[in-house]
């Protein structure tokens, strides 16, 4: 290490890093494609919109730097799709006239969106609490996917609202006839109780909000000052970042999703819901990459050695999804203990088909077809991969909530797919619009260079 | 490589070992690397002090094969796991644990894993190492000067001798067009013995010593005889603190670590109102039928099996005629006080009430225990169900076989 310090220092060349100074004059075929699109050079500055106020000033190579109105097409489609996903969830419920049934569908796709939105937050927490090197290209990425705990917890509304407007559809302990009862919910009810469960409620989000906002606020601050000070800054607002991300994810499965069947628990919860996040973040980061740079944007400063890490990371946690599931379940199958395996009882009666299809889907094909560096490093194989991923994590999601709902038998429906393209139209929409005005990647991060030039074979 | 002629200082009479060619910057050092891969030479090398991104292509050095020993590796330790336990546990020495089938896939999973981790990792090390040819302890390049700088800023480019592309003069030539700072000759290494330094040869007949005393000592202990108690390496799992049943505990005002249920509770599944599932009785004597909940189906069948194969067959062996391995055991060592097994295929007893039978298990019956305790009244009635079939297995006659098949039976 001590002669790699050195070698930077002394003679390390700048020119083999593949930076701007060195691309000026020619322009990319890349962007060329694009211009269509009329998209804003990145050197130019200031868009259709007058945005940025301040020219940036960009240490990376040339290349499409902004959504442009690429951002505005997807605002309008997802966005679209969102409201009427949204609506037409909405209306079969009414129609079937049995809110539970919604509530939990709702709570699915709600989950399915928020994990992406959280795994979002742990990675900018992570990256700047390891004072990541690879990362800062796709950085922004996060910044802005992790930047929706506004919309998400709108979102959350739809399940908090009514439960304190006393609906106990979702949640059993709110139904005071259960609780009379059930000596055990007699016994938590400190805990589970519709006030302290909005109180937590506005804590999580209240905490994701700060964190979400100033770790973007402050990249994209540094995009025209270009201060390396709030690099250090985020570095030290991470440490504590992490600790508080650890307990309100935690707190928060347990609260949404644990609490479905309040007599139970499992110390593992959060984990299994935190490997969730990270496996259906790194799988959307990867689809957006590839979807952004199909789209002629950061083609030269993403390559293919990123694209690499995002599907190794796809694969880690993949396994150790697999490794936390696993071992939640082994316990309880060991030790036997009704109070324990009454969780599993439907999920390995009418529901094992699922649970099964979870095991292969989730685990055991994504493994062998993931494990390949040649598939990691493919642009189809990656996008397939992220796809598949995100699809089996909806199932694992429905799988976690649903059987509460329904024992006895699977209710998939149409309700259930409007609610899950209904929030992700949403999502995605809300995540556009925050990175309209943006550049798609840091541009003055002292550590970009590094980031540009990483090579990981 | 010895006919070569020697040009350069230092040791005149040492053979060549190479030519050792110095860069300043990693970049040159990749431009010469592909000038001499196409040069064509075999028996180079290049070294630098930290890895240079790109050197593989440089070289010309193709993929390397250790992700698939690796996957070899990791995929031999998921079966040697599973078979291994399939073997001891499900198979050779067929051993209930915590009352899950012999052969549970779930509780062999953690041993799967680790070993398939283990091999991989093994396989990941010797097979780096194995590959690179390391260890390398000693190098004719050690001894030159400059050479040194490889640890701290300058990369190297050596050609050896032994390749047969090799020529002194054009070699050097060729490696000074790559822009090297200085090209030097590199004598073989005369000065270390051929041998292996003392130290280590002592230190490895050392460690194979030490090596062997595990396996000695257990080789001992399997033959020795000893009477002093058994050493507790891990004393607090040996010894718990934990309260047992019908002991002593003052921290309760009745001085008994046993609990009685909660006043006016029952604990989940223990409301046993059926006298006839769960006595075996209908109106106070030996009922002669089954339960309504007890279906007569293969499934009961097999459930009784099973647990017969758990619980009785110890004693009264796979047939029921009495004669387990405890019951052979205990003969063998000729214990007084055994009283065998009966066997429970008597005609006697193919003629007592299903009841019976099943208060004979649930309560035990004079010298035999009760298992009321550890099977559900579900498996006990299965268990008497299987009882009558081998029953009727052990007394049956021609009649019992289906026609279609007494023809091949005499
Ligand atoms: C520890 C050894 C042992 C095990 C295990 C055991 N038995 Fe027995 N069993 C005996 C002995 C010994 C007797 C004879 C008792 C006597 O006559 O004092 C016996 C007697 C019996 C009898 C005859 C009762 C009678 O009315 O004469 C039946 C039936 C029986 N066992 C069934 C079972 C079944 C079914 C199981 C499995 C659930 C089982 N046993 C497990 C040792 C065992």
């Amino acid at each position: 290490m001590a002669t790699k310090k050195s070698k930077k220092s002394d003679d390390a060349p700048d020119s083999e890093r593949p930076v701007k100074k060195s691309s000026d004059k020619k322009k990319t075929s890349d962007s060329k494609k694009s211009t269509g699109d009329k998209p804003t050079k990145a050197a130019g500055g200031g868009g259709k919109s007058g945005q940025p106020k301040t020219p940036i000033v960009d240490d990376g190579p040339e290349e499409e730097l902004r959504l442009g109105p690429l951002g505005n097409k997807v605002m309008t489609i997802a966005g679209g799709i969102g409201v009427v996903g949204t609506g037409a969830a909405v209306g079969l419920g009414a129609m079937e006239g049995q809110w539970a049934h919604f509530f939990h569908s709702y709570l699915v796709a709600f989950f399915w969106v928020l994990t992406i939105g959280l795994g979002a937050l742990w990675f900018v927490t992570l990256q700047h609490l390891t004072r990541s090197e690879w990362s800062p290209v796709v950085r922004r990425i996060a910044e802005v996917l992790g930047a929706n705990i506004p919309l998400l917890a709108v979102m959350a509304l739809v399940v908090v609202g009514p439960l304190l407007m006393g609906n106990h559809d979702l949640y059993k302990w709110a139904d005071p006839a259960e609780v009379k009862h059930s000596l055990l919910l007699q016994k938590k009810s400190p805990y589970l109780n519709t006030t302290f469960f909005a109180a937590r409620f506005v804590f999580y989000f209240g905490v994701w909000f700060i964190f979400s906002r100033l770790f973007l606020k402050r990249s994209v601050e540094q995009d025209s000052t270009g201060k390396p000070e709030l690099t250090n800054n985020l570095w030290a607002v991470s440490a504590p970042g992490m600790i508080l991300f650890a307990l309100t994810v935690t707190f928060c499965s347990i609260d949404f999703v644990m609490s479905l069947a309040p007599e139970w628990f499992s110390t593992m919860f959060g984990v299994y819901v935190f490997a969730g996040c990270v496996v259906s973040f790194y799988s959307t980061m990867g689809l957006i990459v590839l979807w952004l740079q199909k789209n002629g944007r950061l083609s030269k400063s993403i390559t293919v050695h990123h694209r690499h890490d995002i599907g190794k990371m796809m694969f880690a946690f993949v396994v150790f999804w697999a490794y936390i599931a696993f071992s939640q379940f082994m316990l309880i199958w060991y030790a036997d203990i009704p109070e324990e395996t009454v969780w599993f009882k439907p999920r390995l009666g009418e529901w094992l088909p699922v649970s099964a299809a979870l095991l292969f889907l989730h685990f055991v094909v994504p493994f062998l077809g993931l494990l390949s560096k040649h598939v990691k490093r493919h642009r189809f194989g990656l996008g397939f991969w992220a796809v598949w991923l995100l699809v089996i994590h909806y199932v694992d999601l429905y799988w976690l909530i649903m059987p509460n709902f329904s024992p006895g038998k699977v209710p998939f429906s149409l309700m259930d797919i409007c609610a899950w393209v209904g929030l992700a139209g949403l999502f995605l929409a809300s995540s556009a619009r925050t990175a309209m005005n943006l550049n798609l990647r840091p541009t003055r991060d002292p550590r970009l260079d590094k980031s540009l030039a990483f090579e990981n074979i | 490589m010895s006919e070569k002629k020697q040009t350069k200082p230092a040791s005149k009479e040492a053979p060549l070992y190479g030519l050792l060619a110095e860069y300043e910057k990693p970049k040159q050092l990749l431009a010469a690397a592909k000038k001499v891969r196409d040069a064509g030479f075999e028996q180079w090398d290049t070294y630098t002090p930290f890895p240079v991104h790109g050197i593989d292509p440089a070289m010309g050095i193709k993929p390397t094969i250790l992700p698939w020993l690796v996957l070899g590796a990791g995929l031999t330790g998921a079966t040697t796991a599973l078979v291994l336990q399939w073997w001891t546990n499900a198979h050779d020495y067929a051993w209930i644990v915590s009352g899950k089938p012999f052969w549970s896939l779930p509780a062999n999973i953690p041993v799967t894993f680790e070993l398939t981790v283990l091999f991989s990792a093994i396989t990941t090390l010797v097979g780096m190492l194995m590959l690179n040819k390391l260890p390398h302890p000693s190098s004719p390049l050690d001894f030159s000067e400059r050479f040194a700088r490889v640890t701290d800023d300058r990369f190297f480019v050596v050609i050896e001798a032994r390749d047969p592309k090799f020529d002194e003069g054009d070699t050097k030539a060729l490696l000074e067009s790559t822009g090297a700072v200085a090209v030097e000759a590199v004598p073989e290494d005369t000065k270390t013995e051929g041998r292996m330094p003392s130290v280590l040869v002592y230190a490895i007949v050392i460690l194979t010593c030490a090596a062997i005393v595990p396996f000695a000592l257990s080789a001992y202990a399997r033959e020795a005889k000893n009477r002093s108690p058994r050493i507790h390496i891990v004393p607090d799992m040996d010894n718990q603190q934990k309260f047992k049943s019908q002991r002593e505990n003052d921290f309760f005002a009745d001085n008994r670590a046993m609990r009685e249920p909660v006043a006016g509770t029952v604990a989940r599944g223990l409301l046993r109102t059926d006298e006839h599932l769960y006595e075996g009785k209908a109106g106070g004597t030996w009922a002669r039928t089954f339960p309504p909940a007890i279906k007569a189906d293969a499934a009961t069948m097999q459930r009784g099996r099973t647990a017969f194969g758990i619980n009785c067959v110890p004693c009264h062996g796979p047939t029921g005629q009495g004669n387990g391995l405890v019951n052979k055991r205990a003969t063998e060592l000729a214990e007084g006080t055994w009283v065998p097994p009966t066997n429970v295929t008597q005609p006697h007893l193919a003629k007592q009430p299903v009841g019976q039978l099943y208060g004979s298990i649930k309560n035990g019956i004079r010298n035999m225990p009760g298992y009321g305790h550890q099977m559900s009244s579900e498996d006990i009635w299965a268990t008497v169900m299987y009882l009558r079939a081998l029953q009727r297995g052990q007394n049956a006659t021609l009649e019992d076989v289906p026609a279609a098949q007494r023809a091949g039976m005499k």
